[in-house]
């Protein structure tokens, strides 16, 4: 069973009532609304109405709601790496160790940040 | 001379609204794209119902009628048929609503 992911891309402001209609019936309301039909005649026929509004993929399953809103969510623009023993992580160990031992205390846990 | 209140031709009175007589080339590769993306679609109809074996009349008169944005001569990629114009041609960008309706072909001969 495959589905239409149909996308409102173009506003409808302006067009013929039976336009938006069918956008209405599509539950398209409003631009970069994502929706999903199943993959039939009827679907295809009210897609045919608005081609030049919608973007349409077929796909195998729809998303649900919170899928669609994850799938929209940007990069974070950072990512929290677990500590590791890497070569950077050592030299900063042995850099505040030795900083500790010049201050004349030998401890070294508890430095890694 | 300058501001928002300057004396132009269209500021005027009357009825002058400077609309080029052609599009622009910018205008013109969003128009082969906007034709691209309908063509685009209409594929994605075509094969999806082609696969599950059903037919739609609407979607087979538009494959049988109208060209794809390759096939469309430029002239009727950005003009269109007017039985006022000289030439019987004016540029699409005429049309209400250009683009986002469908105008891809004109009558035979025109």
């Amino acid at each position: 069973m495959s589905y239409f992911r149909i996308t409102l891309h173009r506003s409808a402001i302006g067009l013929p009532k039976r336009t938006r209609g069918v956008l209405a019936a599509l539950g398209l309301h409003r631009r970069a609304q994502v929706v999903f039909h199943p993959v039939s005649a009827q679907f295809a026929g009210m897609i045919m109405k608005v081609k030049e509004l919608v973007r349409i993929e077929e796909v195998e399953r729809p998303m649900t709601k919170r899928e669609l809103h994850e799938s929209r969510r940007p990069e974070p623009g950072f990512w929290v790496e677990t500590p590791r023993a890497s070569s950077f992580g050592m030299r900063r160990v042995l850099a505040t160790g030795q900083q500790q031992q010049q201050q004349g205390e030998g401890q070294q846990e508890g430095v890694r940040l | 001379m300058f501001g928002p209140f300057r004396i132009t031709n269209v500021l005027n009175g009357g009825l002058l609204w400077k609309i080029p007589w052609r599009l622009s080339p910018t205008q013109k590769a969003r128009q082969r794209k906007r034709l691209r993306a309908v063509d685009q679609v209409v594929e994605t109809l075509s094969n999806a119902l082609a696969k599950k074996g059903e037919t739609l009349k609407s979607l087979e008169r538009w494959k049988a009628e109208m060209p794809t944005e390759a096939q469309m001569l430029p002239r009727d990629k950005y003009t269109m048929f007017d039985r006022k114009a000289k030439r019987y041609r004016k540029g699409i960008h005429k049309l209400p609503k250009w683009t986002r309706v469908s105008q891809r072909i004109n009558p035979p001969g025109y």
